[in-house]
């Protein structure tokens, strides 16, 4: 009950991230800002473009190469500011106070080396354990991600695993060295339904025992509703709306909000009804635009959504945030803005 | 015109020196005996073994003919050789391999058996057996050399055309019912030798050190052509005190081979992300000021 | 005709050579199905149940091992060579991946043009207007012929795949995954699109996908596969509304709601344990390792279809039956 006053374990103040390529510069990230406190999950959400996996894995160093990074804003993870660190200082927290999970857990996996070696061996690297205190933890592990006979499932390659297990593997190997935070990126859109509800329900267990704090990138409202007390919704490297969950997903206030989450099949269509949807097609990376980025495919948008930045504004429905000043009737027709 | 563009902006990402070494090797074996100084085959006995001098700017060899005219002319002998070689041993493999990946099945089952066959033998061993066999002389050579590299190029073929045939725009042919000799032809063929044509290029260094052996030997190119393997032979007697003779056909033979390598690896490795070089980074860094951070 | 069927399947069997030597796996085991003309059917699964094997072996990607497809009643097997790719046009594939399912390096009129001359019942004088034809009904701009799939949006090659899947003018729709790869916000333009073509032009669709929600709405008729094999089939309404399989009810269950209200009151994960391996599927029923339900009977002979309204069947013993000794929650050990 304490979490109102503490404070939050990962603070994200006005984070710009652009990337430079050998044929662009790109500002996937514009000025975004949230906090997760410890025990909590925040869900990211948006679409292709929207930078919601640049914000969470550039300020941590894990870009391809090609790609150059610079940060404007502050990351304050357990006190310290994350843009500041060397990569040998954010190496010492990757995978140690930060752990992750990605969307291919085989892509993820080293499918030469056995599942028992790869989870030891971050035990050994993050723990500082010897290999026989690293093979017990292992085991303690994979019991603890609910794997079936994991003595046996230590001697096994990642390819002789289901998508399920892999990343029961992964996941393993991620809250090996007890991270205060987790950075789960599509956790379960490679899964089937029946897995993904194990998922993600192991996911919730894993977490009420850790007390870690999760960062859930996803695209599906499912998903956010199943696992998140938190949300913020993406577009074009902006924050669109932030708020609680069972806020946001009520009641959206931003058009693209509400665009998405009308465009979820409901119990009452009949078969054979047309799709509820958006025009259009989400943005192509690029410079940071001075108006609203989703004005092309907006119903609300006026002249002023074409060259002014919407700023984030209060709603009814407090602590809820967005960033739609035409829906909040702050911008009008013809009005002075 | 863009196609034209496309190629130069491709051959502006690859190494200079490998470009430059591979351009001159090409440029001389295509406009060789117009540009040599001399006819590499006329003979001075009385201004044998001379240094470089104003007339003769590399000097003579031990029977008074032109160096540089001979270097010169060698390297169309390699690029010919090269080129026809390379050809056989395309055609043979790219069809082979092809054929494999577009029937499966047994068809490719025993083609790719035979393959493995060729491939378990050096290529050089099976270029000796085949000219032992049929006897010295520029085409069997050729021919030597061309069933020693073909089982090389139908192992690739094969792999990339399963490749392709594996991918859904080919599927969706075959969906629309488009007839074997379509899909073949203006689809599968075009696409695998694209490929393959790149790992030739790596190859082809490696073929032309071959017929230089090969006629370091005896075995290859016959006197008088001018080649450089035939030099090294002829100025070897003359180690000790013309070391030149030795050296300028090596050092020849070491461009070429090097050229084609590092061209080859370049294009292999272009897909390959490389860290961004400052001067780039500068400009992008430029691009990002000039963004308002509001 | 054949009682009305534009597209019959019965008894399919695909196999295939597994990785592990001397071992097959038994990717579609005697699946039967069926399309009326112009008529939207779902066939949904998880990843492994063999949906896009059944549908890759109908338009002959494929190659099935027994079991007979029909085709306006013509039974495909009986033709070979020119006169199979001829009659097998009728039935046309769209893939998943828009990314991959156009060659880079044909312009999007050249890709409309080869699938119009491959038809070849029309003379390249009139491409031009087809092609934009086909492409006004996809909803793209004619000045789309012109340029590159790499200048396109993920939706807009699909849509362009969908033009060529036209092109040869098909009566049935196989659609593998169409939406999956492409944004939230434009899959509805998507689906609506497949709407319209059906109402249209009177295509009928098989629509392969693992999203149910998607598949509820867009199918008038639906068949859900478990391991190869078909486990429920019938109306839409009815198999979401009054499942008969306990797969299928498993499977409904474990959708997570966007709703908070809702998802609050309820706990995910219905089912227990993982799919078991094609290359050893359990004996009986399929489902009953996983199964709430299994008894001795389920391990010894596969459950027959068992008839629950009109079109409707579901592949469960206890189909049917008032209180099927219920409660996914509780869960029977399964039986070995």
């Amino acid at each position: 009950m304490n979490s109102m006053t503490a404070i939050p374990l990962l603070q994200v103040k006005d984070l710009t991230i652009d990337l430079f390529t050998e044929h662009a510069a790109v500002r996937p990230v514009d000025g975004v800002s949230y906090d997760v406190s410890q025990g909590e999950t925040l869900a990211i959400v948006g679409e292709s473009g929207s930078g919601k996996t640049v914000l969470n894995f550039a300020p941590l160093g894990l870009m391809p190469t090609g790609v150059s990074v610079q940060t404007g804003g502050q990351i304050i993870f357990d006190g310290q500011d994350i843009t500041k660190l060397s990569e040998r200082q954010l190496r010492s927290i990757r995978g140690k106070s930060i752990g992750f999970i990605f969307q291919d857990p085989m892509s993820a996996l080293n499918p030469a080396r056995r599942i028992g070696r790869q989870i030891a061996e971050t035990v050994e690297l993050h723990l500082g354990l010897s290999a026989t205190q690293a093979e017990s933890r292992t085991l303690e592990l994979l019991k603890l991600v609910g794997m079936s006979d994991p003595e046996s499932r230590l001697q096994q390659y990642p390819h002789e695993l289901s998508g399920g297990l892999r990343q029961r593997v992964m996941i393993s190997i991620a809250i090996a060295a007890e991270p205060k935070l987790l950075i789960a990126d599509e956790p379960t859109t490679a899964l089937d339904v029946t897995i993904q509800a194990q998922i993600l329900q192991l996911l919730k267990e894993i977490q009420s025992r850790l007390h870690m704090a999760i960062v859930l990138i996803t695209h599906d409202m499912g998903v956010v509703a199943a696992t998140a007390s938190k949300v913020a919704v993406m577009y074009a490297g902006r924050i669109v709306e932030q708020g609680p969950v069972h806020q946001v997903l009520v009641r959206p206030w931003h058009p693209y909000t509400t665009g998405l989450i009308d465009a979820i099949p409901r119990a009452e269509d009949m078969p054979g009804s047309l799709f509820r949807g958006l025009p259009g097609a989400p943005p192509i990376l690029g410079g940071p635009v001075e108006a609203c980025a989703f004005n092309p495919r907006c119903a609300y948008a006026i002249e002023t959504c074409r060259n002014r930045r919407p700023p984030l504004l209060a709603t009814p429905t407090p602590p809820v945030i967005a960033a739609c000043p035409v829906v909040l009737g702050q911008w009008q027709e013809g009005g002075a803005p | 015109m863009r196609i034209l563009r496309e190629i130069l902006s491709y051959l502006a990402e690859l190494p200079k020196l490998a470009l430059f070494a591979v351009g001159v090797f090409i440029f001389l074996g295509a406009l060789g005996p117009w540009i040599a100084p001399y006819d590499p085959n006329i003979q001075d006995l009385l201004s044998a073994n001379q240094g470089p001098s104003g007339v003769h700017w590399f000097g003579t060899d031990h029977l008074g003919r032109d160096s540089l005219s001979r270097l010169i002319v060698s390297a169309r002998t390699s690029v010919v050789g090269m080129v026809l070689v390379l050809f056989i041993a395309l055609s043979v493999g790219v069809t082979i391999g092809t054929i494999a990946g577009y029937k499966r099945g047994w068809v490719e089952e025993i083609l790719m058996r035979i393959v493995d066959v060729g491939l378990a033998m050096p290529s050089l061993i099976v270029a000796l057996a085949v000219i032992g066999i049929l006897g010295t002389g520029y085409w069997n050579m050729i021919l030597a050399m061309a069933l020693a590299w073909w089982p090389g190029s139908a192992r690739i073929s094969r792999a990339v055309a399963v490749n392709v045939m594996n991918r859904p725009h080919m599927e969706s042919l075959r969906v629309l019912g488009a007839n074997p000799f379509r899909i073949y032809f203006m689809h599968l063929l075009p696409s695998t030798l694209g490929a393959v044509l790149v790992y030739a290029t790596a190859d082809a260094g490696a073929v032309a050190l071959s017929i230089a052996t090969l006629s370091f030997l005896g075995l290859g190119i016959q006197p008088p052509t001018p080649e450089w393997g035939q030099m090294l032979v002829d100025a070897l007697p003359l180690l000790e005190w013309s070391p030149r003779q030795v050296i300028l056909p090596g050092l020849a033979l070491t461009g070429a081979v090097v050229g084609f390598n590092l061209l080859g690896e370049a294009i292999a490795l272009k897909r390959v992300p490389t860290l961004l070089s400052s001067s780039v980074l500068k400009q992008r860094r430029a691009t990002a000021l000039l963004w308002k951070r509001s | 005709m054949s009682g009305g069927h534009v597209l019959r399947v019965e008894n399919l069997v695909t196999r295939f050579k597994s990785v592990e030597r001397g071992k097959w796996i038994t990717a579609v085991d005697d699946a039967s199905i069926d399309l009326k003309p112009g008529e939207i059917v779902g066939l949904v699964g998880e990843s492994g149940c063999g949906k896009s094997t059944l549908g890759r072996s109908i338009v002959g990607l494929e190659k099935p091992d027994s079991g007979r497809i029909l085709l306006d009643g013509v039974d495909l097997a009986t033709l070979s060579g020119r006169k199979l790719r001829d009659t097998r046009r009728a039935i046309q594939y769209v893939f998943q991946d828009p990314y991959a399912s156009l060659n880079d390096r044909q312009t999007i009129g050249e890709a409309l043009a080869e699938a119009l001359t491959i038809k070849g019942d029309l003379s390249p004088a009139g491409f031009r207007l087809r092609i934009r034809t086909l492409l006004e009904q996809v909803g793209l701009p004619d000045s789309l012929h012109e340029r590159y799939p790499r200048e396109l949006s993920g939706g807009q090659r699909q849509r362009v795949a969908i033009a060529r899947a036209l092109a040869v003018e098909p009566r049935v729709l196989i659609c593998d995954e169409p939406v999956s790869a492409l944004d939230l916000s434009v899959r509805a333009q998507v689906m609506n699109l497949f709407l319209r073509l059906q109402q249209e032009l009177g295509v009928a669709c098989l629509f392969i996908a693992h999203d149910l929600a998607l598949v509820r709405q867009a199918a008038t008729r639906v068949y859900v596969m478990y391991l190869g094999k078909v486990a429920e089939e019938g109306p839409s309404l009815d198999v979401y509304e009054r499942p008969g399989h306990p797969y299928t009810r498993a499977l409904l269950a474990s959708i997570p709601s966007a709703d908070p209200r809702i998802a609050a009151k309820r706990t995910l994960s219905a089912i227990k344990g993982d799919i078991p391996s094609p290359t050893n599927p359990p004996s009986g029923c399929r489902f009953r390792t996983r199964c709430p339900l299994a008894v001795q009977a389920c391990a010894e002979a596969q459950p027959p279809m068992v008839p629950l309204s009109t079109g409707h069947a579901a592949a469960c013993i206890f189909a049917g039956q008032e209180n099927p000794r219920i409660g996914l929650s509780q869960t029977i050990g399964a039986v070995v």
